[in-house]
């Protein structure tokens, strides 16, 4: 799953205070690969709670996912009001100052952080299990009640500007904004999730708009609660009860717009003021991603047969002829139709030209022929033992799990999801390829500095 | 012999381990095994003329082929099991880690071992991570990450002389000079038995842990690195350096050196007053409060007494970068360039509140209740908790959390106050900036004039008094205490 590259992807954690067997399955090639059990259930106001019992003793995970990242700004100017929001919401309310609020978590010894993405925002904090109650009850408070004054807000919107700020050092944020303007012209993906810089210098005045934009989307219906640990369902569903039961549903539906087919192939240009080594963005018009057929998984495993360290690719033009020093892609798996990408840095300019040629060649040949089999069940392989491999604590079966239930509001995804990854033929592949992976969906970027590094 | 410890015992196990790789265990029933092999020589064991050669020597091991397979063979090995071997190098550890399946614990392992007992020096090999290495250099340390080259550069001027003095990768001119026999004779020389601790956590048979140290048996014997340069004396007054560059804003670092590591009597005190000031991205630190939540000058400004690179990237600390010698700093994020002056002094500021009027009991006592708790979240997961107990066995400790945990519990807010008031300060500083107007800057804050904020909103009568005292915080610095570098220069030579 690729989340927006600039947004703040944090994640904190947890201790697993004793040492206990991770679960994996007994077999590789056989069951679901999820292997929890868990509990899923709805709220009458809409509000979504899925608990996850492990066997990582004393410690919590909690995700609380909110269906709406930068994909939910829909109004021209308004692009980085669901990151900023990530910010506003540890801006306190009447009952929890954000010195008390950071005071409780201290108390708790409880790390706390957010990211959004496109389509998403998350707010993740992990403590000791006593401290449950405490964490869902302050967690309820400021989702129901977050109050901020204008001073507070303009305040805050100074803090997102230096994360700008931080990033803009980096040429590949500027490469990865221009992708986006180039292959969108109408849906919001043309935006990245920082947004764009104007409206980000511009948010100071944007008070009035950031109330709209909490009561559109900081509402039950658009939330899933994901408690991941040392945990009774039962006691989770009536802690939430207690304290999330009587949050209103709302009825805000955005209008997103759909960004019509591509006609034919698009390219951009970006020249870096500083110092830096070129490099090149080679994107197609993807799918929405999708558990309802191989799309998905077989983009996934195109990008990964093109791009892994293992791929011809990769081996000729970074180990063998060394003209790039770092090469990597993936498919599209957002909401909405977004891009199957790759990315290379170039270490020397005169080779631009070429290797996007290559790039391009290596993604196209993909409509032309099957790929071996072989290699596609070694893929399979590495992809199970790649998902047990990450389930190593609360916390990160909990960032698992919130990446599906962004999309699909439930873990069942993961399962869906990777059965039809087990199922994938070569064939199943080459079709997909031939569908998406065509000059006329493609939008190559290239970046390059005016002054050559030494 | 081969020495051998457990985790709770490795004080006693370190003294006791004259000779053979140290074995760290942490055994498990899950089905996930942990390998960390970590050698005790890094940067600081560089010849003088070569600097950067600890580090290019680990990643061709770790990125190169070895005596009987090619990379491409190893990384196509590899790939069914979802694995691989990642290496780092820092001043006094080098480390090579993996975790694999313990369905694939065999092949995995005869990979990982023979890329250190049996490389395969090829040329191309050498070639292609030289390249990477300069271009990490040149490109994505200082062309395109102004924070940690403001935090590396910084790194290098307060040990300018010292054994730590230079950036672990090298110089682009040291890189170009190196040869595959430099590479040799550094790994011939420091990879021995006595600079090797062996880490192992997770479901491994029985029988895997005298397997492994039967291998590397093969090692030459010793010696054990070490060296004997002092803590750098203090500067006499406070120098800036700033590194003049074409970016959107200023990146800042200062600090100095401390005659405190972990495991000496004043170290958990200093963390208190370290988390208290600025706990490494999180929101409880009083820099981040006052500095970013109270007045928007960036995305966060956090306070450390241990090494701690790629900060940008990590919200954990990585273990195995133990050094023998740690500095105070703070880091600044990147500010926009009118607000430059006010938020150094701003910072400097918030340390002379602490130093000068303590943390309160309030405060001591919150901190450390944080403390004792987030300290499992440094060990959250087996290959974290292994790290950990690696660096216990190298700085001579208890278990990490064993060690904090009793140091807090009889910790006392006098004793935090006075380890503040004996090793931090907030002058004799290096300070580091990187910054596009390096001329306006320098003027700036070489000037009497004050360096006002600018706010986007109204604030309190409160904060304007109190920005008044920040925006003409004495600096100290006269122009002569003023360098200027232009990026190009830095890491070069």
């Amino acid at each position: 799953m690729r989340l927006t590259r600039f947004a703040p992807l944090t994640s904190i954690v947890f201790a697993v205070l004793a040492a206990i067997a991770v679960i994996v399955p007994a077999a590789f090639g056989a069951g679901k690969i999820f292997p929890y059990n868990y509990v899923q259930e709805d709220l009458p106001n809409g509000l979504r709670l899925i608990t996850i019992p492990t066997d990582y003793r004393n410690i919590v995970a909690l995700y609380i996912v909110v269906g709406a990242g930068s994909r939910n700004e829909v109004e021209p100017g308004k692009s980085g009001f669901a990151h900023l929001f990530e910010h506003l919401m540890f801006r306190g309310t009447a009952e929890y100052s954000p010195e008390r609020y950071q005071q409780e978590l201290s108390n708790a010894g409880a790390a706390s952080n957010a990211f959004t993405s496109d389509d998403f925002t998350a707010y993740h904090t992990t403590f000791s299990k006593e401290d449950l109650p405490r964490i869902l009850s302050m967690e309820a408070d400021r989702f129901q009640h977050l109050s901020y004054e204008e001073a507070a807000f303009k305040t805050e919107t100074r803090a997102v500007l230096g994360e700008y700020n931080k990033n803009s050092a980096n040429p590949e944020q500027k490469l990865y904004e221009t992708l986006r303007a180039t292959a969108f012209h109408t849906h919001t993906y043309r935006h990245t999730t920082m947004g764009f810089v104007e409206d980000v210098e511009a948010m100071p005045n944007e008070y009035a708009y950031s109330k709209d934009f909490f009561s559109r989307y900081y509402r039950p219906e658009y939330t899933t609660i994901i408690v991941v640990g040392d945990v009774e369902a039962k006691k989770v569903r009536s802690l939430v009860d207690e304290r999330w039961g009587e949050w209103k549903r709302g009825n805000y539906k955005p209008q997103i717009p759909a960004e019509p087919p591509q006609d034919g192939a698009r390219t951009a240009h970006v020249d870096w003021p500083s110092p830096t080594l070129p490099s090149v963005e080679v994107a197609y018009r993807g799918p929405a991603f999708t558990d309802e057929s191989p799309e998905t998984a077989a983009l996934d495993a195109t990008a990964r047969l093109l791009f892994d360290r293992t791929s011809p690719l990769y081996q000729k033009l970074v180990i063998t002829e060394q003209k790039l020093d770092s090469l990597g892609g993936g498919p599209s798996d957002n909401l909405d139709p977004e891009l199957f990408g790759a990315f290379a840095r170039v270490k020397k300019e005169a080779d631009v030209a070429d290797v996007t040629r290559q790039i391009i060649a290596a993604i196209e040949e993909f409509a032309a022929r099957p790929v071996d089999g072989k290699k596609l069940e070694a893929l399979k392989q590495h992809i199970r033992y790649e998902f047990a491999l990450r389930m190593t604590n609360s916390e990160a079966i909990a960032g698992a799990v919130a990446r599906y239930v962004a999309l699909r509001r439930t873990p069942e995804a993961i399962n869906r999801y990777f059965d039809f990854y087990a199922k994938l033929t070569p064939e199943d592949l080459q079709r997909v390829a031939k569908k998406y992976l065509i000059e006329k969906n493609r939008t190559v970027v290239t970046l390059t500095s005016k002054e050559v590094a030494k | 012999m081969i020495g051998r410890l457990s985790v709770l015992f490795v004080l006693a196990a370190v003294l006791g381990s004259a000779a053979g790789p140290r074995v760290v265990e942490l055994p498990s029933k899950s089905p996930l095994v942990t390998i960390r092999l970590v050698f005790t020589t890094g940067a600081a064991f560089d010849p003088a003329d070569k600097p950067g050669i600890a580090s290019l020597t680990a990643d061709l091991l770790g990125e190169g082929g070895t005596r009987d397979l090619t990379y491409k063979q190893i990384v196509d090995a590899l790939y069914p099991m979802a694995t691989n071997v990642r290496v780092y190098s820092d001043k006094e550890m080098t480390t090579f880690v993996g975790q694999t399946h313990v369905d694939n614990l065999d092949r995995f392992y005869g990979l990982m071992r023979d890329m250190i007992l049996h490389p395969g020096w090829r040329a191309d090999d050498f070639e292609r991570v030289r390249d990477d290495t300069i271009n990490a250099l040149r490109v994505s340390l200082r062309g395109n990450n102004d924070e940690e080259l403001g935090k590396e550069e910084l790194y290098n001027l307060i040990y300018a002389g010292h054994p730590y003095g230079h950036e672990n990768m090298g110089t682009a001119a040291s890189l170009a000079a190196m040869k595959m026999e430099d590479l040799q004779a550094f790994h011939k020389a420091h990879y021995t038995q006595a600079n090797l601790i062996i880490g192992l956590a997770g479901g491994y048979p029985a029988s895997f842990v005298a397997r492994v140290q039967k291998d590397f048996a093969a090692l030459p014997a010793g010696p054990a690195d070490s060296f004997n340069a002092p803590v750098p004396a203090a500067l006499a007054r406070n120098q800036l350096t700033i590194v003049s560059k074409d970016t959107r804003s200023v990146a800042w670092s200062f600090g100095y050196p401390i005659d405190v590591k972990r495991g000496d009597p004043d170290f958990v005190p200093l963390l208190v007053a370290q988390s208290y000031l600025g706990q490494h991205r999180l929101s409880s630190g009083v820099l981040y409060s006052r500095l970013r939540e109270l007045r928007g000058l960036n995305y966060g400004d956090y306070a450390y007494i241990e090494y701690f690179p790629g900060g940008m990237f990590r919200l954990e600390p990585q273990p195995n970068i133990a050094r023998r010698q740690q500095i105070f700093q703070i880091w600044i994020r990147p500010v926009e360039p009118p607000n430059a002056g006010f938020s150094l002094r701003a910072a400097m500021f918030e340390l002379n509140k602490v130093i000068d009027k303590g943390m309160s009991q309030a405060d001591f006592e919150r901190t450390k209740t944080f403390l004792s708790k987030y300290v499992n979240v440094l060990t959250k997961s087996k290959t974290d908790e292994l790290g950990y107990a690696i660096d216990s066995a190298y700085y001579g400790i208890p278990a990490y959390g064993d060690y904090l945990k009793a140091g807090l519990a009889k910790l006392t807010l006098d004793d935090v106050n006075r380890a503040v008031r004996k090793h931090l300060r907030s002058d004799r500083m290096q300070i580091v900036a990187v910054a596009k107007d390096a001329e306006g800057l320098r003027a700036a804050l070489t000037a009497a004039a004050p360096t006002p904020i600018v706010y986007v909103t109204a604030k309190p009568q409160d904060v304007l008094d109190e920005d008044k005292l920040i925006e003409r915080l004495p600096l100290g610095l006269r122009a002569e205490d003023v360098k200027i570098v232009p990026v190009e220069e830095v890491f070069e030579k």
